[in-house]
């Protein structure tokens, strides 16, 4: 018998004479697209509230801060953009609404270009609405962004009032209350930093390693296996990963402050730890694929014809 | 929500639909949300650089007189218009002279970062004592030497494997193989890891346009949460 | 010959050494350092100079596609619209110019004419196009993540465990076979362990050998060996 015939005689061919395998691996990836779009969409419009258990890394950040507090100084830099927001503002957000429970004051900056402005300035007006007795300036500031992320944080180790002659909205350093006690790093207390790419290695490798001030990181699920040797190495004191790292914060804040328990009972309050129920689904939807996928190659791969 | 609050969710929802359009095929819509997304990425960079940076850093402080401590910044600004002379093909060398400067800083700061900030740190923590001591007294075999042992031998493996000077044969082969190993795991855990990344970024969008397009049009015109 | 080329290797040497100098040596030696704290601050205008290089290429580029009428020339235009938009709302913002006071949020919480472009404009285009990535990333993973070897079984097994291990139903689901034994959170504590030890040996080895290979080239670099970012040969 010829090759053709042993194929159509086989069970399971389809009339087109591929077999269900064949047809299954080569399936139009649009099919997979849609999966996933309703994988996503479905559990935003039905949550599920899935718990959400907590890592040492992230902990490490939390407790962190709990031995800080009024009068106590807490730089934010925000490192990203909006095309990782979706991760890290959940994060940035939770441990700034930690320091702003515990009354420690605030000095936010960014110094990643494509966006970080523009996020610092998100972060601050979606936060401190929510805290309306803090005031610009004593309790909090907003010094924007600059460019030349290495050199400038160099520079601040000795003098921030060099790199940040003025606030984001032009206000002179020196009409700033907040800015009269902090003229550089060494005067704060804890750097926390959300960043997208190599700038968050920086602040361990550089600010860390050579001024020895304590970093707090998070970063996009995409970097977080790096940060581990940072971490291990004491480099950074701990780690927020991706979405999960910022759920496991939020689930921290949450079961610490009941203030900032009715601020995540807001329905229309995007939280990681919301977004969780949808990672679930989306990551079940892409273990299947991989396992069916590998299912169907070494089916196939028996199947071969023997040489 | 304000009328520039409700026209901007749909700006933005209708520039979101056109790029994800792309997953059907490739059309006119994606290409013209790509093309915006370049222009107006560029346009961003313009406003941040000169408002953040340009002003308040050069133009500001020598405006306010030229003294002894602010004279270097009619070097940075010298040095970074400088820059621009490489679009003028008679002059485009001059501008080599700028980038001396700014690729030499950046390099030497970088030497040194790399050296202090991550070769020796991360080397002084690959060297751990792999017979630790027990809380009770003893040694901890586990999960203490065992897990330092593994860490120990991970690096060396995976350093080994990147010795290309080397060739890979004799013991130096079994060694870069459990090296690669090492790194496979290392892999498979970014992997696994990046797919939560990118899921996460998907959610974002879904949850700008079911709560803040359709929720927030809809509760605009009264129609509830 | 000297303006083309020495003087260039000449001033690469001299902004490197500076700062390598200076990390040796405290405040007190104000030599080195006030010479080094200028150069960080001029560094900081020029990187701001050095982002906005792009730009003219990019503006070149698209009109000469306009002015040949090339395929997609429309395309073009469009992001030659975008750019000057919102770089003319930027530039009049922070020359403070008219009704353009600034780049971000007014004091009323109104948005500028650029911080409007930024949220509803930028923002939602940049988010978009990375999150296209999700789709892609489980179309590869379902063509081409396939335990062929050693190698890839391990890199998948590893994938596994750790996508299960950081999702709450992970936990849940196996931790019933945990139970007997007394741990339930086995799943998220062998990810974590993944994490920490193999992977981190790995990235520590990766880090440390990239380290070391920067170094050397930011060495070679500053002693005007590599001349390859001034657009020369070794042997020019």
């Amino acid at each position: 018998m010829s090759d053709s015939t042993m194929k159509t005689v086989r069970p399971g061919n389809t009339p087109s004479g591929k077999t269900w395998l064949e047809r299954f691996e080569k399936i139009d990836r649009r099919w997979i697209f849609l999966l996933v779009g309703l994988g996503t969409l479905i559990p935003i419009l039905f949550p599920i509230g899935f718990p959400v258990s907590v890592t040492p890394p992230v902990k490490s950040i939390y407790e962190k801060i709990e031995t800080l507090g009024p009068g106590d100084v807490v730089l934010f830099s925000y490192d990203y953009g909006p095309t990782t927001a979706a991760e890290n503002a959940p994060m940035i957000d939770a441990v700034l609404r930690h320091c702003l429970q515990r009354r420690i004051k605030v000095i936010a900056l960014a110094l990643y270009p494509l966006g970080g402005f523009t996020e610092t300035a998100r972060s601050l007006s979606v936060v401190m609405a929510e805290y309306p007795d803090r005031v610009y300036g004593v309790d909090y500031v907003n010094l924007g962004y600059k460019d030349g992320a290495q050199a400038a944080m160099r520079q601040m180790a000795e003098d921030m009032h060099a790199v940040f002659p003025t606030d984001s909205r032009g206000t002179a350093l020196s009409e700033i209350p907040l800015m009269q006690q902090v003229r550089s790093l060494r005067d704060v207390d804890l750097v926390v930093t959300v960043a997208t790419g190599i700038i968050g290695e920086w602040w361990a490798n550089l600010i860390n390693a050579q001024f020895g001030i304590p970093i707090a990181l998070g970063c996009t699920a995409v970097s977080a296996p790096k940060y581990y040797a940072y971490l291990d190495a004491g480099q950074i004191i701990g780690l927020m990963g991706g979405l999960k790292g910022a759920s496991e914060y939020e689930r921290l804040l949450i079961d610490g402050y009941p203030l900032a328990a009715t601020i995540y009972e807001d329905p229309l309050l995007q939280s990681a730890m919301k977004g969780m129920d949808v990672q679930t689904v989306d990551h079940v939807i892409i273990i299947g694929f991989i396992l069916l996928g590998n299912v169907a190659f070494f089916m196939s791969r028996r199947r071969a014809p023997r040489r | 929500m304000e009328p520039y609050q409700l026209i901007g969710t749909w700006v933005a929802a209708g520039l979101t639909l056109c790029l994800f359009s792309f997953l059907y095929k490739d059309n006119p819509f994606f290409r013209f949300a790509e093309a915006l997304f370049a222009g107006v990425s560029l346009g961003y960079y313009i406003g941040i650089t000169l408002s953040q940076t340009i002003k308040p850093n050069l133009i500001l402080p020598l405006a306010q007189g030229v003294t002894w401590d602010n004279a270097h910044l009619l070097f940075a600004g010298l040095v970074g218009i400088n820059l621009y002379t490489r679009y003028i093909p008679k002059i485009a060398w001059f501008a080599r002279l700028s980038l001396a400067i700014y690729v030499g800083y950046f390099v030497g700061i970088n030497m040194v970062q790399k050296l202090q900030g991550e070769v020796l740190p991360q080397s002084a923590d690959a060297m751990v004592n792999l017979l630790p001591p027990a809380a009770g007294g003893g040694i901890d075999w586990f999960p203490g030497s065992f897990n330092a042992l593994l860490s120990f031998v991970g690096v060396v493996s995976v350093l080994v494997y990147f010795f290309f000077s080397v060739e890979h044969k004799g013991i130096v082969r079994p060694v870069s193989r459990l090296g690669i190993w090492f790194l496979m795991l290392g892999f498979g855990a970014a992997f696994g890891y990046t797919v939560m990344g990118r899921v996460s970024l998907l959610i974002g969008r879904f949850n700008f346009l079911v709560i803040e397009w359709i929720g927030g049009t809809m509760r605009a015109f009264g129609g509830g949460s | 010959m000297f303006l083309k080329l020495r003087l260039p290797l000449a001033l690469t040497f001299l902004a490197g050494l500076i700062p390598i100098v200076a990390f040796f040596f405290t405040e007190k030696a104000t030599w080195i350092r006030t010479p080094n704290s200028w150069l960080e601050q001029d560094m900081v205008i020029i990187a701001g100079f050095a982002l906005l290089l792009g730009v003219v290429n990019v503006i070149q580029g698209n009109v000469r596609k306009i002015e040949q009428r090339s395929s997609g020339w429309i395309y073009a235009a469009t992001l030659l619209t975008g750019l000057f938009v919102t770089g003319f709302f930027g530039i009049f913002g922070a020359m403070n110019f008219g009704p353009f006071q600034g780049i971000a949020l007014r004091p009323d919480g109104t948005p500028t004419p650029f911080a409007w472009v930024s949220l509803y404009v930028f923002t939602p285009l940049q988010a978009t196009m990375f999150s296209l990535l999700a789709f892609y990333v489980a179309s590869a993973a379902f063509r081409a993540f396939r335990a062929r070897n050693t190698e890839a079984t391990i890199l998948l097994i590893a994938a596994v465990i750790v996508m299960m291990g950081r999702i709450p139903i992970g936990e849940s689901i196996f931790g019933v076979f945990g139970r007997p034994f007394g741990n339930e959170r086995w799943l998220p504590d062998l990810t974590e362990w993944i994490m920490q030890i193999p992977n981190g040996a790995a990235q520590r080895g990766i880090i440390i050998g990239a380290a070391l290979g920067a170094a050397s080239l930011s060495l070679r670099v500053i002693l005007g060996i590599e001349r390859s970012y001034l657009g020369l040969e070794r042997s020019e």
